[in-house]
Order: C-alpha cells, then structure tokens, then sequence
C-alpha cells in the first residue's frame, strides 16, 4: 500500500515537472519539439489506423447484427441508437482505442526512453543543456493526446459506417439507421468522448514515459519498464473508465 | 581571470581524500586513472550531472549545482560535453544529432543551421556519412559527429570522457587537434578537459598538463 502511494506520488510530481517545464519550453526548443511530435504522431495515430479500423468494423458489426435482430422481435428497433452511441461510440470506443494505443505506442514509449537512458543519451542532453523533459516527454505528452483523439473519432466514424453495412445487411434501411443513432446522439457525448480522449491520451503519454525514464542504466530494466508501462496504463484506463461512468455518465 | 574550471574539494566515489585542480584557460589537461579511480565521474560533477559527496566543481566561476534548473541547462550549453562512449540519439543521423544543440538552443534559422553544420562536419571528415544513423556508423565517425555536436556552438571550454577509447593513435591525435582548435595565435585556443584511463603516447606531447589520479590523490605527470 505504503508503495503504491509512492509510486502515485512520484508519478503526480513528474506530471507535474512536464507541465512545468512546457512553460519554459526555449522558442527555438519548441522546433524540435515539434519534429518529435509529428513523428510521435506518425507512428502512434497514422500507424495505427488499420488495427484500429479492422476492429471497430468487426466490433461494430458483430454487435449490430444481433442488435437489429433481436430488437426487430421485441419491435423496439429505435433502441438500436442508444446502443451504438452509448455501448459503441461513448464506451467501447474510447475504451478500445486507449488500450490499443497503450499496448502499442505506451511499451514502445517507456522501452525506448528506458534504451534512450541505458545507452547514456538523457545523460548526453542533460550534458549538452537540453531538458529530457523538453526533448522526449512533452512532444510524446501531446503526441499521445492528439493520437487518442484522432483515433477514437475514426473508430467511432468506423462504428457507425459499419453499423451501417450490418443494419442493412438485416433489411433496415440507411435513412432509418441514421435517423435512430443521430436522434439518440446528444452532445453530452459528444464532449464525454472528447473528455475521455483527453485523459487516456494523458495516461499513455505519462505512464511510459514515466516508467522509461525512472530505470537506472542496466538493460535488463528495459523489458521490465516496458512491461509496467502497460500494466500501469492499462489498469489507470480501466480505472478511469469506470470513474467516468459513475460521475458523468 | 576566471578559470574555465576547478574542482574544490571534490571527494570521489570510492575515496575519502578530497581533491582540488585547476584548469587554466587554452590549456588542455587530461587526468588519468583505471576505472576503479572514480576519474569518470570528473565530467559529470563538472556540469552537475552528478554530485560529489563534497566539495564542488566552479565552470567559468559558477557553481551550475547551484543554479536553478533552467539557469543551469543554459549554461552548460557554453561548455562542450563529450559523454563516454559518444552520446548520440540513435533515433537520428548524424548530421540531425549535430544540429540538435543549435535547433534547441539557438535562435539561427534552419538555413543557418545547416550550413554551420556542414562546416562542422567537413572539418570532422564525415559529411559522406552525415545521413546515416549512429547504428550504420563506425566507432571512429560516431566519435566524430560527438565531438561536431560538442563543438557545434564553438565554447570556450570542451569537457571530454574517454575520448580516444578505441580510436587509433592518429585519429585521436587529429580529434585533439579539431577540439583545441584550429588557430595558435595567443590564446585562442580551446580549453579542453579531459579524464580517461589511458592516452596514446603520441598525443602526450600535445597535452599541456598531465594528472594521474591513485588512491583518490591528484599526481601530477612530467
């Protein structure tokens, strides 16, 4: 207990020391910043379109089809809306993609960073007047923020086009399907996605690099920053989660 | 005149003995000893990378261990720094890890920046291999495009570790030259500092002022 309160304590003051350090981010830093940043982005938002497309299409398309057939026999086939915007759009979207991007971008963040400080390179900017901070944690901070948002949008787009194709695919008509699911979006969810893309992108941003950068110059800390990265993502999205559902939802 | 670096009683891991040493500007000094010496922890004490158990380390006068942290990391990009073993970002080529002190903390365009990197790296003797990443690198040219970065905003003081580790005697003697400096007029040379466990015999002669460090204890070299 006494352990994981200090782990919470030391990982709040290293949020902290980002936040810090981007107010005095030097003018020409924020150049730099910005070229880790898009390349951040290529690899944890461009890269990961596929995974993320192929598995809000099935997803989606799987629980539509029941959806529309079991519903048709209870004739309660408007229900259909609230089920993709709240199970699909709302939950399961956001939920998904933080832990694709976690398991995908969150281990890859904390082994590189932990390589990064194995192989003397924090050591050689902290030596050269370059805050690591600036460096390696702000642009990956909003690389993973800009990420989580842009793909939860595609997944949730995906979802409803999918949707779509499986509604159809059971003898409802498109005009129907989206006058059930636009009728059920309310902007209420619009901005508890949005919300949720904010912090899940600020959990997969923190905890591995968090992680990466607390070992201590032996490779074999590498695997292990790696691995608590995703636990520690992943068991902070769930946890996140399920807070969002009991005050907001 | 401030010298460009002392050690004020500096204990070394390992040692009780506090040690002092002066580096006088447009001198190179080099301090030897084996691994097991604590010679290595000289550069990081130097720019507060570390901190000794006593004493301090004063660059151009200042105690950077005392300096708030932005203050701090200002002021070491006035010193060149040489990590042991070289340093280099992996993620990027050569030439990138040779621009980045100049796109991080200068206000020069890119287009300045690629030009004085050019130099840099001409006089370095690897722009044929400026776009390779340091894994696509030799030992030699590794340790030439650190030595390019380190000289890249062109300090008064160069700080190296274990610079001529697994270099050939000529390649280290060329290394020496280019971070002292190209000009002999009076004074205007570099000041360079440098700790390792050996130097190849034909670079004794270029370095003013030789120490060897034993039992925690400065001796200085003929």
């Amino acid at each position: 207990m006494a352990r994981s309160i200090a782990w919470l304590g030391a990982l709040a003051r290293f949020l902290f020391q980002t936040l810090e350090a981007a107010r005095w981010l030097p003018r020409a830093g924020r150049r730099v910043a910005l070229r880790v940043l898009l390349k951040q982005v290529w690899f944890t938002a461009l890269q990961a379109l596929p995974i993320i497309i192929v598995l809000s299409s099935i997803l989606s398309f799987l629980v539509i089809s029941q959806a529309v057939r079991e519903l048709g026999r209870l004739g309660a086939t408007e229900l259909l809306g609230r089920l993709m915007v709240v199970a699909i759009v709302r939950e399961l979207g956001p939920l998904l993609t933080a832990l694709v991007v976690a398991g995908r971008s969150g281990t890859a963040i904390a082994a590189e960073l932990a390589t990064n400080k194995v192989m003397g390179e924090v050591n050689a900017l902290e030596g050269m007047g370059i805050d690591p901070l600036h460096y390696h944690v702000l642009p990956r901070f909003g690389a993973t923020i800009l990420s989580v948002l842009g793909l939860i949008i595609v997944f949730d787009l995906t979802a409803i086009f999918s949707g779509l194709v499986a509604a159809g695919a059971n003898g409802m008509t498109g005009a129907r399907y989206f006058e059930i699911v636009l009728a059920s979006l309310t902007f209420h969810d619009v901005w508890l996605t949005v919300a949720k893309a904010l912090v899940f992108g600020i959990i997969v941003g923190v905890i591995p690099s968090f992680h990466g950068l607390a070992v201590h110059g032996s490779p074999t800390e590498i695997p292990v920053a790696a691995s608590r990265a995703a636990v520690g993502s992943i068991l902070a999205i769930f946890l996140c989660s399920g807070l969002f559902v009991l005050l907001l939802a | 005149m401030t010298e460009p670096l002392r050690f004020e009683g500096i204990t070394l891991p390992g040692h009780q003995s506090p040690m002092n040493l002066v580096v006088p500007e447009h001198r190179a000094v080099l301090v030897l000893g084996p691994e097991a010496s604590g010679v290595d922890a000289l550069p990081g004490y130097a720019l507060a990378l570390d901190r000794p158990a006593t004493g301090r380390a004063l660059v151009f006068g200042e105690d950077i261990a005392r300096l708030p942290r932005r203050s701090a990391l200002a002021f070491r990009r006035r010193v060149g720094y040489l990590p042991a073993g070289d340093g280099l970002l992996h993620n990027l080529s050569l030439q990138d890890n040779v621009a980045l002190p100049l796109r991080y903390g200068s206000d020069l365009s890119e287009r300045e920046i690629t030009g004085r990197v050019r130099i840099m790296l001409t006089l370095l003797r690897i722009a044929d291999v400026a776009e390779r990443r340091p894994a696509d690198a030799t030992e030699e040219q590794r340790r030439r495009a650190a030595l390019a970065r380190a000289l890249a905003f062109d300090p008064a003081l160069v700080i190296l570790a274990d610079p001529f580790d697994g270099l050939t005697h000529r390649a280290a003697a060329e290394l020496l030259e280019l971070a002292r400096g190209g000009e002999t007029g009076a004074g205007s040379r570099r000041t360079v500092f440098m700790t390792g466990q050996s130097v190849p015999q034909l670079l004794e002669p270029r370095i003013e002022v030789r120490y060897r460090l034993a039992k925690g204890e400065l001796q200085r070299m003929s």
